[in-house]
Order: C-alpha cells, then sequence, then structure tokens
C-alpha cells in the first residue's frame, strides 16, 4: 500500500519534471526564434543602408547615367529620405537603421516604396563644377509634366527617359489618372495648373495627402511646393524657392527642384553644395580669397604671368583677365567667395550667387582663347 | 533496503553522467558557434573595408578639387590638375575635422608623380588611432600643370594611392 503511494508521488513527479523542462526548452527555442528575427531584420536593415550607400557613390560619380536598381525583395519596406539642418538622412522605415549625410546632395521623395529604384546624378556647376547632384526615385512614382516651355519639355522628357514621365496638356489636367503607383507628382512649368487652393484632379483626390505634390516653376527661376490637402492645393513654401544656377540644358538645380520631397529638403541639399562652393573657391582662389589675398590656382596664375612679362607684349588679355581689368578673376573670385559666406548665413541672400558665377564665366571663357583657364 | 540503496546510487550517477555528457556537448556547440562567429565578422570586417576602399578611391578620383576641367565641357577623365592639386591639401587639413572627415573618413590620399621627376603630394592623412591595417588601392592618373608646359599644358604621369584604415 505504502509502495503503491510512492509509485503514484514519484510518476506526478516524473511528469511534472519532464512539463517544466520541455516548457524551458521551448521557451528557449522560442527566444532564440524571436531575437533571431530581430537580429534578422536589423541586419537586412543595415546591409541595405549600406548597399544603398555604395550605390549612390557609384551613381554620383557616373554623371548622367541612370541606375535602375531592383528592389523587389525590399517591396514590403518603404525608404524614407529627409534632409534638415545641412544633414540628409535615408533608411528604411520603422527600422533603427538610419544613414546620415552631411556632404552629398540627394533630392528624392519622402518616401519610396517599389519594385525598383533609379538613381540619377547631373553635375552642379557655378561656375566651375562644384558636387554631383543625385536624384533618387522609383519606378511606380509618377511625374505628370504640364509646360507652357515646349524646349523644357523637351529636355525634360529627353533626360528623364526611363522614368514615369507623363507630358501631358492643360485641358488633361482632370483626366490624370495614378493608377496603381506608389504616389504622383505634378510638374507644373509656368504655373498653368497648379493652383494654391486650385482642385486637386478628380483621380488623386482618393489617394493619401503626402502621396499627391506638385513642384510648380513661375517666372524669373523660382518654384513652389504643394501638397494635397483633401480635395485642394496647399502651398507649402511661405516665400518663393530661388533656383540658382546659370540655367541651361541639364540644369542640376532645377532637376533638384523638380524630385525634392518639399522646399525645406531642397534647401537644405542646396546649402550641402554651397558648403562645398566655399571650400572649392578656396582651392581656386586661395584661404584669404575673401579678403582679396590671392591663392590657390588662381596665386598660381597671377605669378605665372608675373614671372612671363614679354605675355603683356603678346598676349594683354590674358593678364588682363586674371588681374588688371575691371572684371577680372581676383576681384570676381573675391567677390563670389564673399557671397558663399553670405549665402550659408542667410538663404534670401544665395540670388546674388548667379550674377558673380555668370561674370567668372564670362571671363573664364575670354582667357579660354589662348590663356591658361581659371577652370 | 540495502539493495535499494545501491540501485539509487547507480541510478543517480547515471544522470550525472547523462548530465555531464549533455553540458560537455552544449559546450561544444557553444565552442563551435564562437569560433565560426568570429570568423564570420572577420570576414565582413574584410569585406567592408573592402567597399569602403572601393567608395573612397571613387569619391578621390572624381574629386571637383582635383578633377582636368576644360570650361563648360566635360571634365577630363583619369586626370588631375596640378595647379589645383598643389593647394588642395591646405583645404582639405583645414576643414578636415567639420567636412572632409565625413567624406574620407580615417584614410590617407597621396598622389605620386612618376614623370617627369618623382615626387608625392599627400593630400589627406587621418590616422585610425587604433588601426589594424590599411586597404591600399591605386589607379593610374594623368597630372596637368598648366604653369609649367612652353605655351602648351605638361602632362605629366603618376598614381593615385588611396589606403584606408580598418
Amino acid at each position: 500500500m505504502t509502495e503503491g503511494k510512492k509509485g503514484q508521488i514519484e510518476l506526478t513527479f516524473n511528469w511534472m519534471y519532464v512539463l517544466i523542462a520541455g516548457t524551458v526548452i521551448l521557451l528557449f527555442f522560442v527566444g532564440i526564434v524571436v531575437k533571431q528575427k530581430a537580429a534578422s531584420e536589423e541586419r537586412l536593415s543595415l546591409d541595405v543602408l549600406r548597399v544603398m550607400d555604395s550605390i549612390f557613390v557609384g551613381a554620383g560619380v557616373s554623371e548622367k547615367t541612370k541606375n535602375f536598381i531592383d528592389m523587389s525583395g525590399l517591396v514590403d519596406y518603404t525608404l524614407y529620405f529627409d534632409c534638415s539642418d545641412g544633414v540628409g538622412h535615408y533608411g528604411l522605415k520603422g527600422t533603427s537603421a538610419d544613414s546620415e549625410n552631411a556632404i552629398d546632395p540627394i533630392f528624392a521623395p519622402a518616401e519610396i516604396q517599389g519594385t525598383q529604384l533609379i538613381v540619377w546624378s547631373l553635375p552642379y556647376k557655378l561656375p566651375f563644377k562644384v558636387i554631383d547632384f543625385l536624384f533618387v526615385s522609383s519606378s511606380n512614382t509618377i511625374y505628370y509634366l504640364f509646360s507652357d516651355d515646349t524646349d523644357f519639355a523637351n529636355d525634360f522628357t529627353n533626360v528623364t527617359q526611363g522614368y514615369n514621365v507623363k507630358y501631358t496638356i492643360t485641358p488633361k489636367y482632370n483626366e490624370i489618372d495614378p493608377g496603381k503607383s506608389f504616389q504622383v507628382r505634378i510638374v507644373d512649368n509656368g504655373g498653368i495648373v497648379v493652383k494654391n487652393k486650385g482642385q486637386v484632379p478628380t483621380k488623386l483626390k482618393g489617394m493619401d495627402d503626402d502621396k499627391v505634390s506638385a513642384v510648380v516653376f513661375t517666372g524669373s527661376n523660382q518654384v513652389d511646393y504643394y501638397q494635397k490637402e483633401g480635395a485642394l492645393w496647399k502651398k507649402l513654401n511661405f516665400n518663393p524657392v530661388q533656383i540658382i544656377s546659370l540655367g541651361g540644358e541639364r540644369d542640376a538645380a532645377k532637376y533638384g527642384a523638380v524630385f525634392s520631397a518639399n522646399d525645406k529638403d531642397y534647401h537644405c541639399n542646396m546649402k550641402k553644395a554651397f558648403l562645398r562652393l566655399k571650400y572649392l573657391n578656396e582651392v581656386y582662389g586661395g584661404k584669404e580669397i575673401s579678403l582679396g589675398n590671392v591663392g590657390g590656382k588662381l596665386g598660381e596664375m597671377v605669378d605665372y604671368y608675373d614671372v612671363h612679362k614679354e605675355l603683356e607684349l603678346t598676349r594683354p588679355d590674358c593678364i588682363g583677365n586674371v588681374k588688371k581689368y575691371d572684371s577680372n578673376l581676383v576681384s570676381l573670385m573675391q567677390t563670389h567667395q564673399l557671397r558663399v559666406s553670405a549665402c550659408l548665413l542667410q538663404q534670401s541672400s544665395c540670388a546674388d550667387l548667379i550674377s558673380s558665377a555668370a561674370d567668372l564665366k564670362k571671363v573664364n571663357m575670354a582667357l579660354g582663347v589662348d590663356c591658361i583657364t581659371l577652370y | 533496503m540495502a539493495y535499494l540503496n545501491r540501485k539509487g546510487q547507480l541510478h543517480m550517477t547515471e544522470t550525472i553522467a547523462v548530465m555531464f555528457i549533455f553540458f560537455v556537448l552544449i559546450m561544444f556547440a557553444m565552442i563551435f558557434y564562437y569560433k565560426y562567429q568570429q570568423i564570420a565578422f572577420k570576414e565582413k570586417q574584410d569585406e567592408l573595408l573592402a567597399a569602403r576602399a572601393m567608395d573612397k578611391t571613387l569619391k578621390a578620383l572624381f574629386l571637383p578639387e582635383l578633377l582636368c576641367t576644360k570650361g563648360d565641357a566635360e571634365a577630363e577623365d583619369n586626370c588631375f590638375d596640378l595647379m589645383k592639386l598643389r593647394h588642395a591639401n591646405e583645404t582639405f587639413v583645414k576643414y578636415l575635422t567639420n567636412y572632409y572627415f565625413n567624406v574620407f573618413s580615417y584614410a590617407r590620399i597621396s598622389v605620386e608623380q612618376l614623370y617627369p621627376e618623382k615626387k608625392e603630394f599627400v593630400l589627406y592623412d587621418k590616422l585610425k588611432p587604433d588601426a589594424t591595417g590599411a586597404e591600399k588601392t591605386y589607379f593610374v592618373v594623368i597630372l596637368k600643370d598648366e604653369v609649367r608646359g612652353e605655351g602648351l599644358p605638361q602632362y605629366n604621369f603618376g598614381y593615385v594611392m588611396v589606403e584606408v584604415y580598418q
């Protein structure tokens, strides 16, 4: 009878022991799976950032070449791009991985989700090459172009081959159909269709507000950003955004405005370019060029013409354009550098850079005949 | 009673032996996993270093501070302007901490001129305090000097060396 009770206790104890041990082992493996899942997601986001960094470096140096990157494996993830205080950020939404970039101007929508990423770059010149502007978009971001300027329309459609661009006419504004696209950007050259508090195209009214935006180029190289708010357009910028460039075809600053999410991002990326311009000016004109003390490449040019006095007779325009004429490289570089410094302090003064860059370009072209050029 | 005690002792020894073997196996698995992770980590580090070296080399080769230009035309490929190169170092040093470190990180970039005479230009040098190694990449470049030629630019020859510290 006593042995029977002992057997019962032993049997119950064994079962309890098995249950507890089994639960512990099960919990251990569940813990491992959960930790591995979190770790692999973290690893994936870091790998994506690393690959994106490399892609951006490659795309940045392969000017004017469009890179189509398959990202069908990341179709469930959303890439985000942002820029504030001169520092750009990008990464995968919902993960802790975030890449900071204070150097390269990256113009992109705020969010991208799709199967194909499109990366393209153009050199920004003011008047010499300052930096490469990187434009990032996706194949499911549709750009609807309205333009009263056929030259711009032709340039735009030519250079954006491979992007989802539709050149359309004003009467068809209300027929815009987003289809299955992730987001829509209307590019209005001349302020033809998009107005503040104006109606958003009918078929876009059902889309999320942050997925419908517009960029409007107005006279004198200015741009305004709009965002859908319900059924109406809402202007994002208080003051018009000035495009700082010398114009022409494939104008990097203008295309930057097209691909930028909003005025804040655009200014932030342009600031990166202006900061680089300040440092480049020192390579060209010396570190004290803002004080009028010439150095750098320009200093070598001045020294060369000082030594080769005979050139004053045979090629008087060389030394003239470098330092003697009213409009000469030394004084123009000084003005240019002072204006860059002012621009970095106050955004509204950046427009002054256009005239100093244009003057430098003119003198450099004059030197191009048979003198040493600045760039 | 004595028989039961001995049976119990035998059972206990058997359990201890099983547990010992179990823990030995666990220990082996842990050592194996640790070694595997160590090797995988080293391989990943090497891979990252190689990728970083390639990125920095690309950046160095296309630096506007060094590239030869021809007005509004495309920049000349694989060509550095010696008139800019001789002064670029001053700018890189001046703005190293607040700008160029973000471009090149821990690295050394130098240009070795081989022809007409041997000369070295150190453009950027930021040594990593606890560096365990470095990945070197070389690239041949033309060095254009407009103030040395007789009316025409003089084209020298050399290579750029990008050393990325690990």
